[in-house]
C-alpha cells in the first residue's frame, strides 16, 4: 500500500513538474506556430529572478513572485520585439525562429552563468515540512507545484475559452490573414503572447527550482520533456498539455518502480511513439488540428 | 575492471619502483627541499628579495571549462594555475623563467571541445605544459594531441582508461600524466572502509546487503561496477543495482525500493549535488537503518547548502582535496585571502600541487621543453616518474608505467607514497565536514548518523 502511494505521488510530483515546464511553450507553440527553444532559459530566468528578488532584495514571498513574474514576461515581450517579429512573415518563419530561439537561450543562459555562476543554489522560495500519508511522507512543496500547475493550467485554458484577448489569440492561430483582415491587431496580440507566456514560464521557473534547484542547466530536461508532452497531447492543446503531463508523470514514476529507473525514459518514448502511430495528431489532438 | 585494481600488479609496480628508489630519494629530497622553500607550510606567499624570474616566459596551458556546467569549478582551476605560478615565480620561477599561464575554454567539456581548446594551447600559444583539473568526455582521446606536440600534459580526469590508454603505450604518451588516483579506486575502497568500521566497532552492520545507485555517467559507472565486483571478496552482497537516469529530483520509486529491503549501506555513485541533497531531502523524513555514502557531491558547500540539516551523517570521499592539516590549511588562507571567502580552494588544489612539482621537475631535468622539444620532456617525464612530491593533497607519486597518482591506503599502505584517500562525514551541516580517515591524517572520529536507531 505504502509503496503505491508512494508511487503515485512521485507521478503526480513528475507530471506536475512536466506541466508547468510544459504551460508556456503550448501557449506560443498553439498560438503562433513558434517553437520556442528558450523555453528551458525561460524557465531558469525566473528561477534565477525570483532567487533575486528573495535573497538579495529581500522582498517577501508574493512580492518577489509578482516581480518575477513581470520580469518573464517584459522579457517575453523583448524577445517578440527584438526579434520574433522581424521575423514573421519572412520565407521560412518556421525553421528561422527555432534557430534564433536558440541562440536567444544560450544567450540567456550564458549571461545567467556570468552573473550568478555555475553553482547550484537552494531555492528560497521552497515552502519546508511535509505531512504523512500513510508511511509515505508528502512534502508541502510538491502538493503546491501539483495544484498551482493544474490551477495555471485551468485559467490559461478559460483564459483563451472565454476572453477577448483568447478568442483573438484563438483567431490567429487558425489563420493570421484571416483574423488582420477581421481587424484583429496581430501584431499586438503577439505581444500580449509572448508577455502571457514569458510570464508564466517565470511562474513555472520558481516551481521548478524548488525541486530541481537553481542552475543555468535546470531548464533543459524539463524543455525536453515539455516537448514530448505538447507532441503527446497534440501540439497546441493546452488542456490536453495538463492531461499529458499527469499520464506521463505517472507512467515513469510506475516504470521507475516496476522495471528500474533507468527504464523510465526510454519506455517514455516508447509510448511517444506508439502514441503517434496510432494517434498521429496526438492523444487530445483532433484530425484537422483545431489548436488551443 | 582491469590492471590497475590487480594487486600482484600493484606489486611488480612497486618492484619497480624500488629499483628506482636511489633516484626517487634523490627526487625526494629535492622536492621536499622545493616545497619547504616554497613555503607551503606558511601562511603568506613568501617573498625573498632578488629572487623573483625576470628571465623569458614560460607559457603554461589550462584547458579549462570557463563556461558550462562545469564553469564553478574550472573557474577554480584557472585561479590556482594562477596562484601556483605567481608561488614559483615570486622565488625565481624556472631556472630563472617566469611561468605565465595561459588558458582556453574546455566549455561544455566533449571532446569536440577539449581537442580544439588543447592544440590551440599549444599551436597559438606554444605552451611547454598543459596542467588541468578534470575534463569529462574526451576519455584520453585529447591524449594524441599531447603526443604529437611532445609537451608534458598533467590532468585530474580520474579516469580508469588512462590507465589502459598510457599504461599499453608509455613510449608514445611519455609525456601524460593523471595527478589524481583513477575512480574505480573509490568503489574498492570504500569497501575496505566499511569493514574498517565494523572491525573498530565503531558500526555494527545490521546485513552484509549493500544497495547500489548510480548514475548513468561513467565516472559513476566505474566506482558502482568496482563496488559491484569486490563486494564479495570483502564479505557485502549486492541487494539493489539501479541507474539512475541524470538529472534526477525525484527519488520516490528508488527510496521505495529501499525502503522494502533495508540495505546496511546505501552508496550512490552518482555526483550532481543538488541531486544527492534531493535524495536525502527524501530520505530523510522517513529514513532506515543504512549508512549512506555518496560520491563527490557532498563535498560541495552547495550540497549542505541545499540539504541543510537532512545531509547530517553522510559518508563521502575524495582522492583529490587539500587535507586539513598545516600545509593543507596554511594553503586554503592564503588562497581564500586572494580569492575571497568564496573560493574553493578545495577544487584548486589539484591543480596547484600540479604546478608546483612539474616545476620541481622540470628544474631537475635542467629546464622546460617547448612543442617539439621531445628530449627535454623526456627528462622531465622521467622526472615526474621518479617524484615523491608532498603538497597541499599529501603525496603524489605515480604508477610506473600507468603514471597515475598512487591511492593511499587504497594501493600502498604507507602514507609517504600514496595520495590520501580521504574519508568525510558530514557531521554539523553548519561546518566544514569531519575527515575520519585515513591515518595518519583524520581529525574527527566516525559516528553514527543521527537516523540510525541501535
Amino acid at each position: 500500500m505504502d509503496t503505491t502511494t508512494q508511487i503515485i505521488i512521485s507521478g503526480l510530483t513528475l507530471g506536475a513538474m512536466y506541466a508547468i515546464s510544459t504551460v508556456s511553450l503550448s501557449l506560443i507553440w498553439g498560438a503562433l506556430n513558434v517553437l520556442n527553444m528558450a523555453q528551458g532559459a525561460l524557465l531558469t530566468l525566473g528561477g534565477y529572478a525570483a532567487y533575486t528578488a528573495s535573497a538579495a532584495l529581500g522582498l517577501n514571498a508574493p512580492l518577489a513572485i509578482l516581480l518575477t513574474v513581470a520580469a518573464g514576461g517584459l522579457f517575453g515581450v523583448a524577445m517578440y520585439a527584438l526579434v520574433v517579429r522581424h521575423m514573421l512573415d519572412r520565407e521560412g518563419f518556421e525553421v528561422n525562429v527555432i534557430i534564433a530561439t536558440i541562440g536567444i537561450g544560450m544567450v540567456l543562459e550564458a549571461g545567467l552563468q556570468k552573473l550568478y555562476g555555475a553553482y547550484p543554489i537552494r531555492q528560497p522560495l521552497t515552502v519546508e515540512g511535509g505531512f504523512f500519508l500513510g508511511n509515505v511522507y508528502v512534502p508541502y512543496n510538491s502538493v503546491i507545484i501539483v495544484l498551482t500547475s493544474a490551477a495555471l493550467m485551468l485559467v490559461l485554458a478559460a483564459v483563451l475559452a472565454r476572453t477577448r484577448m483568447g478568442r483573438a489569440i484563438r483567431a490567429i492561430s487558425q489563420n493570421r490573414d484571416a483574423a488582420r483582415l477581421m481587424g484583429v491587431p496581430v501584431e499586438l496580440v503577439y505581444a500580449q503572447v509572448f508577455a502571457l507566456a514569458g510570464g508564466l514560464s517565470a511562474a513555472s521557473g520558481i516551481m521548478l527550482s524548488t525541486i530541481t534547484t537553481l542552475a543555468p542547466t535546470m531548464g533543459y530536461d524539463p524543455m525536453l520533456k515539455a516537448f514530448i508532452i505538447c507532441v503527446v497531447a497534440g501540439l497546441g492543446n493546452v488542456m490536453g498539455a495538463l492531461y499529458a503531463a499527469f499520464l506521463l508523470g505517472l507512467f515513469e514514476s510506475t516504470v521507475q518502480f516496476a522495471l528500474g529507473v533507468r527504464f523510465a525514459f526510454i519506455s517514455m518514448l516508447v509510448l511517444v511513439i506508439a502514441v503517434l502511430i496510432w494517434r498521429p495528431y496526438g492523444l487530445f489532438g483532433r484530425t484537422r488540428v483545431t489548436k488551443l | 575492471m582491469n590492471n590497475s585494481g590487480d594487486r600482484s600488479k600493484i606489486i611488480d609496480r612497486r618492484k619497480f619502483l624500488s629499483l628506482g628508489s636511489s633516484l626517487a630519494a634523490s627526487g625526494a629530497m629535492l622536492a621536499t627541499l622545493n616545497a619547504a622553500a616554497l613555503g607551503q607550510t606558511q601562511e603568506l606567499l613568501p617573498s625573498v628579495e632578488g629572487m623573483a624570474a625576470t628571465g623569458e616566459p614560460i607559457p603554461i596551458g589550462g584547458g579549462v571549462p570557463l563556461t558550462g556546467w562545469a564553469a564553478a569549478d574550472g573557474i577554480e582551476f584557472k585561479r590556482a594555475l594562477e596562484m601556483a605560478c605567481d608561488e614559483i615565480n615570486a622565488l625565481g620561477g624556472i631556472l630563472g623563467r617566469p611561468l605565465a599561464p595561459v588558458f582556453e575554454d574546455t566549455k561544455e567539456q566533449g571532446a569536440d571541445n577539449i581537442i580544439p581548446a588543447m592544440q590551440r594551447l599549444i599551436d597559438r600559444h606554444g605552451v611547454h605544459a598543459i596542467i588541468n583539473g578534470y575534463n569529462t568526455g574526451a576519455v584520453t582521446q585529447e591524449y594524441d594531441t599531447i603526443a604529437d606536440a611532445g609537451i608534458i600534459y598533467i590532468h585530474h580526469n580520474t579516469d580508469i582508461v588512462h590507465h589502459d590508454t598510457v599504461g599499453k603505450n608509455p613510449d608514445r604518451y611519455y609525456g601524460i600524466f593523471m595527478g589524481d588516483p583513477a575512480e574505480y579506486w573509490y568503489g574498492e575502497g570504500l569497501l575496505a572502509f566499511l569493514n574498517g568500521l565494523v572491525d573498530k566497532k565503531e558500526w555494527e552492520k545490521p546485513n552484509n546487503k549493500i544497495a547500489i545507485v548510480t548514475g548513468s555517467q561513467n565516472y559513476s559507472m566505474v566506482i558502482a561496477n568496482a563496488i559491484k565486483d569486490n563486494a564479495a571478496k570483502y564479505g557485502w552482497d549486492i541487494s539493489l543495482f539501479e541507474t539512475v537516469v541524470v538529472p534526477i529530483s525525484e527519488w520516490g520509486p528508488t527510496l521505495a525500493k529501499l525502503r522494502a529491503d533495508p540495505p546496511a549501506v546505501i552508496a550512490v555513485t552518482h555526483w550532481v549535488p543538488q541531486d544527492l541533497a534531493q535524495f536525502m531531502l527524501q530520505f530523510a523524513p522517513n529514513p532506515i537503518n543504512s549508512l549512506v555514502y555518496m560520491q563527490y557531491g557532498p563535498s560541495l558547500a552547495a550540497f549542505r547548502e541545499i540539504g541543510k540539516d537532512s545531509t547530517n551523517g553522510v559518508l563521502y570521499s575524495t582522492v583529490i582535496a587539500a587535507l586539513q592539516d598545516e600545509i593543507g590549511q596554511a594553503f586554503i588562507k592564503r588562497y581564500k585571502d586572494r580569492f575571497g571567502a568564496d573560493s574553493s580552494p578545495l577544487v584548486g588544489a589539484q591543480v596547484y600541487d600540479s604546478c608546483q612539482y612539474y616545476a620541481v621537475a622540470a628544474a631537475l631535468a635542467g629546464g622546460t621543453g617547448g612543442p617539439g622539444d621531445e628530449a627535454q620532456n623526456r627528462k622531465i617525464s622521467e622526472r615526474l616518474r621518479r617524484l615523491i612530491y608532498r603538497g597541499v593533497m599529501g603525496t603524489t607519486h605515480f604508477f610506473y608505467p600507468e603514471q597515475a597518482a598512487i591511492p593511499y591506503p587504497d594501493a600502498t599502505n604507507d602514507p609517504s607514497l600514496g595520495m590520501p584517500h580521504q574519508y568525510l562525514q558530514i557531521q554539523d551541516f553548519t561546518k566544514d565536514p569531519a575527515m575520519i580517515a585515513p591515518p595518519p591524517y583524520e581529525t574527527a572520529k566516525f559516528v553514527l548518523p543521527p537516523w540510525w536507531k541501535a
